[in-house]
């Protein structure tokens, strides 16, 4: 860009803003591109007559704001590399039709929910093996907002419906945190896009040890004070949850498939057996056992948060729920009634229209008054991100 | 009809024929040794197999039983020579006399006096030589292990690989103690010990001392002089402390006077526990009797398979740099430790950059004792300090070089690798055999690693007792290649360059091969010492004799393993039915452990139906390390418990601390720049042009990841400003070839195939193109007076700039190209679009 353009317009963006200049903040803040001269007008009018938010809401209806602005602040969480490069997948889907219907943002991690393009679009099929689908309504730049359709997980993945978990049941998910390892990863991901925290701050060395499976080992390269001061620290917290993923798996060909590509989520529903465990439970639950023999030998998917005592009952913990279950719908529901899914959440849509995560007391008062808002309004995030674009539309 | 028969020897040992006995003076030991090169200086070691140490020719009466000839073979024959017990415990000497020569069978009744062969570790004769009589190594804990493997090969402890039955003995009761504890920091250690440690001991006791000894407590670094020197201090009772003993009692390199400087050193240790205030035990809590590691009951069952076993190193010695082989097979391939290697507690040495070297003469046994079967079995607990070494880094070795060798146990990142040289691998044992990449069976946990060797079979990999399933690259072939002159090595090659870091605490050498039972067997026996530390809670649950038991062993340096809980009551009486055991906690010093409570969920009912008076009821399955403090000779345990039986103690978690105060971040900029798809999306909003245009989504596609990612102004590039430019022609170029997409934004007035530039670009015509590009980008109203958003570039000084550039690509005038027109376009285009007006948001 030339070096006086850029000057005209640091200087133009000084100058004090009119509701016209706030009007076009909130649509590029929103939807990412310019308004055409009418929508523009209607808002400037709407934020002129006092309403603001329904400038945004304006703004809101356009599609960018489903095909690229939610798009890309949604897909870095669906993948380890947490790149936004990712393609357009069933999880990415699913929080943003999540979004446009206004559904419960809660639903995202205990919901029997998924969004697929609509039928009458042509596409290859949802299939439980690839991610065609998906792929072709982003390459063809379909309209998201006007074609994506809510169904149900269970009725298209054959998931039984107590098995799902929102997002973290879908086959994007399943590939980028199920696949190989311990299922520990979807935990820890979990806990960096919808706590906004990963565990390292969550070290709590004094919760009990008992649930620590036997990979971990105790006394890594000979010296067993790295457990007792680090490892011990995580793990006793997030072992006795991540066991509620104990009966999933993201099955592929490894040898001839490396990345995953043509893989599956399975899940081992009642009457089934692994073999290596003789229970329900993955056998990669059971993996490096003699690591440490005495360690946990997990049996089934039972969950208990170990976390609601200590300093991690910061993290906000609902009272309301008895801090344990069975599988990973209740545990979805665990961490997404918490009073840190609800901040987190209000603060990445606070950083995506602010441009900027929460800087001074004020910013920090209007989230707090926004997570309020979010919370008693049905966790509706797209009022969020109308109350954020507004918040920072400028003065 | 009896045969003599002659003591364990390199030289005798399951070879049939005449081999001399190895009798290198110690002369010839240094010369060899100071040939194996490789930098550090080899110690001379006590030469145990020379001199007076044959076997005198026994005349006496036949054995008059087998086990008599049990005894003859195993204990006899090894301990009657001079330089054994043969110069004192014989006929007309010592007593108890039984080594003497002149009747096997008197010998045997004597020796019954000094041995207990159901429990040979509780032998007098063990315990004697421990005690430090007359051994003759330099460490009495080595001459006691050899003494109980001759002991427990006669008691068929080595044949049988069954598990002994533990008696359970009631241990001293006491009351856990208020006790000191060491505190966090050094401090009052550098101002009262640490002067006297580095002014007396720094000569050796420091990393940087000419001849280093472990452990460091006078190095020049406070604080791992303070670490080191803690188990040398006992807190509660300074007179006891071993920096005192070893002074006072045992004249270790006094500087002056022993006792005086025993007393200078009782001083500095009461001057430095008396600035430390006793930890009182919470009399709340519901506790057990207290014990220390040493007041549990050795629950070390025995039953591993050694048999064949010609070399072995169990690391207990725990000082010094000899690690000794106790195999009782003469010659002893003692290994001395050079560079940085230490000693581990719960035995064992972590190799950081060093080596633990046998003499070639030594090493020599292997050669004789393994091409003597021609076949053998590697066995070694280690543990890797982790999975990224490779080389292969040696674990165990017995080479010549990084290219000859004999045999070699490995490490390549997840990998064990074993090479053997054989008639058909080349000299330095390869094709190696290494167990598969993808099991990843390698670990930097503590692991059990067997590897076979024979010539049918060829090599198998077992770890922690499983075969691991891999194919060996060359068939079995015969040892006739081998080299008798190479060196036996752990955690390194005998040239010093293939370093392999981690902890070994048993190494085993078998002259034929370990089945897969045995194996087993081996694994399940573990490595290390363990105790039964049997808790009496009589008190709670008002039962006599009442116990709950922890197998306990130090884990590594820093911690100890509690493991595998269980209530019993010694006077076999039933248990108390419907007793409630919840919470229990393990108590270390006067505190609960602040880590490592895994039994704090525990919630057990006592019942005689799962009782057995033999084991108890089991109360977990579960273990746990608990960290380490004083020592395992000054750590004092107990149990708390939430609930026992009656008793209970009421468990408040401590109060959240606040938390820290929010700081303010930034300030950031108040303006952002637009990320890939937003600018793509942009350019299509502003142009018409669909995105799904085949020559735009080929740019975009080489593009966006050379595009912004992230709105923050301050991470913008001119690489990104390349990319958008690109995307801005593509975009220009579609609009101005696509007729509707043009006529859609530019009106259908302009004459895009005008060749005379005066006639295509006057102003009227100007502005037919600029002013509906600036209206979408700017959001402007044009006009005479333009309607312009403040936040944007001025709507008349922009399209000046643009106006400008249209001057510059039309001097050509009437001369110009064909399509100068359009191409001007596009360029204008292109340089509104591609611009901080469309970017900044």
């Amino acid at each position: 860009m030339s070096a006086l353009t850029l000057g005209m317009l640091l200087l133009a963006g000084a100058a004090l803003a009119g509701p016209r200049e706030q009007a076009r903040r909130i649509h590029d803040r929103i939807a990412g591109v310019p308004p055409d001269q009418a929508t523009l007008t209607a808002m400037e009018t709407d934020i002129t007559n006092g309403n603001p938010v329904a400038a945004a809401m304006r703004a809101i209806e356009n599609p960018a704001f489903y095909n690229v602005t939610l798009k890309n602040w949604i897909t870095p969480w669906t993948n380890e590399e947490q790149t936004v490069f990712a393609p357009l997948n069933d999880y990415t889907a699913t929080v943003i039709g999540i979004i446009r219907d206004s559904v419960d943002f809660r639903e995202i991690l205990s919901g029997d929910i998924l969004y697929v393009g609509n039928a009458s679009l042509g596409l290859p099929p949802y299939a439980m093996n690839n991610n065609a689908h998906y792929e072709a309504l982003e390459t063809q730049h379909i309209d998201l907002k006007a074609n994506l359709v809510r169904v149900t997980q269970s009725s298209v993945t054959g998931l039984p419906a107590s098995a799902t978990a929102g997002v973290l049941t879908t086959r994007a998910a399943a590939k980028a945190f199920f696949s190989g390892g311990t299922n520990r990863a979807m935990f820890r991901f979990t806990f960096i896009n919808h706590l906004c925290t990963d565990l390292e701050p969550l070290k709590d060395t004094t919760r009990p040890p008992d649930r620590i499976r036997q990979d971990v080992s105790r006394s890594p390269g000979g010296d067993s004070r790295i457990f007792l001061n680090n490892c011990v620290g995580c793990h006793a917290g997030m072992d006795p949850m991540a066991q509620a993923f104990a009966y999933y798996e993201y099955q592929y060909d490894m040898a001839n498939d490396p990345e995953g590509d043509n893989g599956q989520l399975v899940y081992n529903d009642v009457g089934m057996m692994d073999p290596a465990t003789g229970t329900r439970v993955q056998a990669k639950y059971h993996i490096n056992s003699s690591n440490f023999k005495p360690g946990y030998v997990t049996p089934d998917d039972h969950w208990d948060n170990y976390w609601r005592k200590g300093p991690n009952q910061r993290l906000g913990w609902s009272s309301t729920l008895p801090g344990s279950g069975d599988g990973a719908k209740t545990l979805g529901e665990e961490l997404a009634n918490s009073d840190a899914f609800a901040q987190c959440q209000v603060t990445k849509v606070f950083q995506a229209m602010c441009l900027r995560p929460p800087q001074d007391a004020n910013d920090r008062a209007e989230v707090a008054t926004l997570v309020n808002n979010f919370k008693t309004n049905g966790y509706d995030l797209k009022q969020i991100f109308a109350q954020s674009a507004v918040y920072c539309m400028g003065d | 009809m009896f045969t003599s028969t002659q003591p364990k020897t390199a030289a005798n040992t399951r070879i049939s024929g005449s081999w001399p006995i190895l009798a290198l003076g110690f002369a010839a030991v240094m010369a060899l040794a100071s040939c194996t090169g490789g930098g550090a200086e080899v110690q001379p070691l006590p030469d145990t197999n020379s001199g007076s140490g044959s076997v005198p020719n026994y005349s006496g009466p036949p054995p008059a039983t087998e086990d008599v000839q049990r005894f003859k073979i195993n204990v006899w024959d090894n301990l009657v020579p001079e330089n054994r017990c043969g110069s004192c415990h014989i006929e007309g000497g010592q007593s108890p006399m039984f080594v003497r020569k002149d009747d096997i069978n008197l010998a045997y009744a004597e020796a019954n006096t000094v041995v207990n062969l159901n429990s040979p570790s509780e032998s007098r004769m063990v315990q004697k030589v421990a005690g430090g009589h007359n051994c003759w190594l330099s460490s009495d804990q080595a001459c006691a292990d050899i003494i109980l493997g001759y002991i427990s090969d006669w008691a068929g402890g080595a044949l049988g690989g069954q598990g002994k039955t533990i008696q359970l003995v009631a241990p001293p009761i006491k009351d856990p103690g208020a006790s000191k504890n060491f505190p966090a920091t050094s401090s009052d250690f550098a101002s009262t010990m640490y002067p006297l440690l580095t002014q007396n001991c720094s000569r050796c006791h420091s990393e940087d001392s000419a001849t280093p000894q472990s452990p460091y407590f006078a190095s020049a670094d406070v604080d791992t002089a303070y670490l080191a020197a803690q188990s040398k201090i006992n807190l509660d009772n300074p007179t006891d402390s071993r920096f005192v003993v070893r002074l006072g009692t045992e004249f270790h390199n006094c500087w002056s006077d022993c006792a005086a400087n025993a007393q200078t050193m009782e001083a500095a240790i009461v001057q430095f526990a008396s600035g430390i205030p006793l930890t009182q035990i919470d009399p709340n809590l519901v506790t057990s009797k207290a014990l220390l590691l040493t007041d549990g009951i050795l629950a070390n069952t025995g039953g591993r398979h050694e048999s064949n076993v010609i070399a072995k190193w169990e690391f207990k010695t725990g000082q010094g740099t000899t690690a000794f082989d106790t195999s009782g097979v003469n010659p002893a391939i003692d290994l001395t430790l050079s560079g940085d290697v230490t000693w581990v507690g719960g035995w064992g040495i972590q190799i950081k950059d060093g080596r633990a070297q046998g003499t070639t003469a030594a090493s020599k046994k292997l050669y004789d004792l393994i091409t003597a079967t021609g076949e053998y079995s590697i066995e070694a607990w280690v543990a890797p300090a982790n999975v990224t070494q490779e080389g292969p880094a040696r674990i165990v070795s017995y080479s010549g070089s990084t290219t000859a060798r004999n045999f070699t146990l490995g490490q390549t990142l997840y990998n064990y690798d074993f090479l053997n040289r054989s008639s058909n691998t080349d000299a330095n044992g390869e094709p190696a055999m290494s167990t598969p990449d993808a099991d990843e069976v390698l670990q930097a946990a503590l692991q059990h690693v067997v590897v076979n060797y024979d010539p049918v079979n060829g090599r198998s990999i077992y770890v922690n007792g499983q075969l691991i399933n891999t194919v060996d690259p060359a068939p079995g072939g015969n040892l006739s290649d081998w080299d008798d002159t190479f060196a036996f090595v752990l955690g390194n090659e005998v040239s010093g360059d293939r370093l392999w870091q981690g902890t070994i605490r048993l190494v085993a050498i078998h002259n034929h091969p370990l089945t897969p039972q045995q194996i087993n067997d081996n694994y399940k026996v573990g490595v290390g010492e363990k105790f039964l530390l049997l808790f009496n809670v009589s008190d709670h649950v008002n039962v006599p004799d009442a116990y709950v038991v922890f197998e306990v062993s130090q884990y590594d340096s820093y911690s100890y393993l509690f493991n595998k809980p269980f209530f019993i009551i010694l006077n076999g009486a039933a248990p108390p039915e419907g007793t409630p055991i919840k919470g229990m906690r393990i108590g270390i010093n006067g505190r609960e452990a602040p880590v490592g409570q895994a039994y704090a969920n525990l919630d057990v009912t006592l019942s005689s139906a799962s009782y057995n008076p033999a084991t108890g009821q089991p109360l977990s399955d579960l273990g746990t390390i608990i960290a380490l403090e004083k020592g395992p000779a000054g750590d004092e345990f107990f149990l708390t418990f939430d609930q026992l039986g009656a008793s209970t103690y009421t468990r408040t978690e401590p109060p959240l601390p606040p938390a820290p105060p929010p700081t303010d971040l930034g300030p950031f900029p108040d303006v952002g720049i637009k990320t890939f798809e937003e600018i793509n999306a942009t350019m299509a909003a502003i142009t018409g042009v669909s995105p799904n245009n085949p020559n735009v989504m080929a740019t975009f596609d080489t593009v966006k990841q050379a595009l912004p990612t992230i709105e923050d102004i301050n991470t913008f590039v001119s690489a990104q400003q390349m990319a958008i430019t690109q995307l801005s022609i593509e975009y220009c170029n579609a609009l101005v070839e696509d007729v509707p997409a043009r006529e859609a934004l530019f009106g259908t007035a302009f004459d895009f195939n005008e060749t005379d530039m005066g006639v295509a670009f006057t102003p009227a015509r100007r502005d037919m193109i600029l002013d509906p590009l600036l209206a979408r980008i700017l959001n402007a109203v044009p006009g005479p007076t333009p309607v312009n958003l403040a936040t944007q570039p001025d709507f008349n000084a922009t399209k000046a700039e643009l106006s400008s550039l249209i001057d510059k690509l039309t001097v050509c005038g009437a001369s110009c190209p064909a399509d100068r027109t359009k191409t001007v376009v596009k360029a204008a285009c292109a340089a509104a679009l591609g611009n901080a007006a469309m970017l900044l948001q």
